[in-house]
């Protein structure tokens, strides 16, 4: 584990470098789709219920760590009450440099600017949740993101008639 | 691969019919995978939108994305952004 610990900040301040980083992302082997889903934008985005998203591994100091044992990631995602407190939220992702991040929430997760957004009534209300995964997702677990967990996510915001979704990476 | 994630997580929301915009720091990544709508910026992993504690920066940025899903007209586009890290001024 400490091994790993290590090899990740390597890793990570290696990514900082932005040739390392285009040349990793140029020779990454992602998910590839020929087709590309489409849903028009149906009303004004003064009306527009919208539900943030990150891939930061955000989630509420009092929720269950995502886990950074498991080499390949966590497909798991956690719910964060859109009125939440900024300081009843934390990181665990160790596969970024979030020092920044930890100081400033918004760099990876946008709700003060959303909040600025909506009360100059540029966008409607909040969805009742966030949600957060922690991105680095491999192998067995794109499999479970693509056929469980983001499916779970999609089908609660259609429930909820959530009209837009905003997502960032870290 | 945080910008894979967002790609497929983006892409199974937008299948439920619900309209996605999401930020990529990983445009080779986000050519591949194939989100309905991006904007990308040249930007540092942790640095979505964009600098510590800079208001201006990160405002100009959500809203630019937010334009992107009113101006939006074909699945998969990716906007490129005009702000070069640490160079644009935002006043």
């Amino acid at each position: 584990m400490m091994v790993n610990s290590f090899f990740n900040k390597i890793m990570v301040a290696l990514y900082h470098i932005p040739w390392v980083r285009n040349r990793w992302a140029n020779h990454f082997s992602a998910q590839e789709s020929d087709t590309i889903p489409w849903t028009p934008l149906k009303k004004p985005l003064s009306i527009c219920k919208i539900v943030l998203l990150t891939t930061g591994g955000i989630h509420l100091k009092s929720d269950t760590p995502f886990d950074m044992k498991d080499k390949y990631g966590d497909p798991t995602y956690r719910k964060i009450p859109s009125n939440a407190a900024l300081k009843d939220i934390t990181i665990t992702h160790d596969y970024y440099n979030h020092d920044d991040a930890d100081q400033d929430i918004n760099l990876v997760f946008p709700i003060e600017m959303l909040w600025d957004a909506q009360q100059n009534g540029l966008v409607g209300e909040s969805a009742e949740f966030f949600y957060s995964f922690m991105g680095h997702i491999d192998k067995h677990h794109i499999k479970t993101l693509k056929e469980q967990t983001a499916k779970a996510v999609a089908h609660q915001l259609k429930r909820e008639k959530v009209d837009i979704a905003f997502l960032v990476p870290a | 691969m945080c910008n894979q994630t967002v790609g497929l997580v983006q892409r199974e929301i937008e299948s439920n019919g619900i309209s996605t915009v999401g930020i990529s720091l990983a445009r080779q990544i986000s050519e591949k995978v194939k989100p309905p709508r991006t904007y990308f910026l040249k930007y540092p992993y942790g640095h979505a939108l964009g600098e510590l504690f800079n208001k201006k920066q990160q405002l100009t940025i959500f809203q630019d994305c937010l334009n992107l899903l009113e101006s939006a007209q074909e699945p998969g586009i990716i906007v490129d952004s005009p702000y070069r890290w640490r160079k644009h001024k935002f006043d």
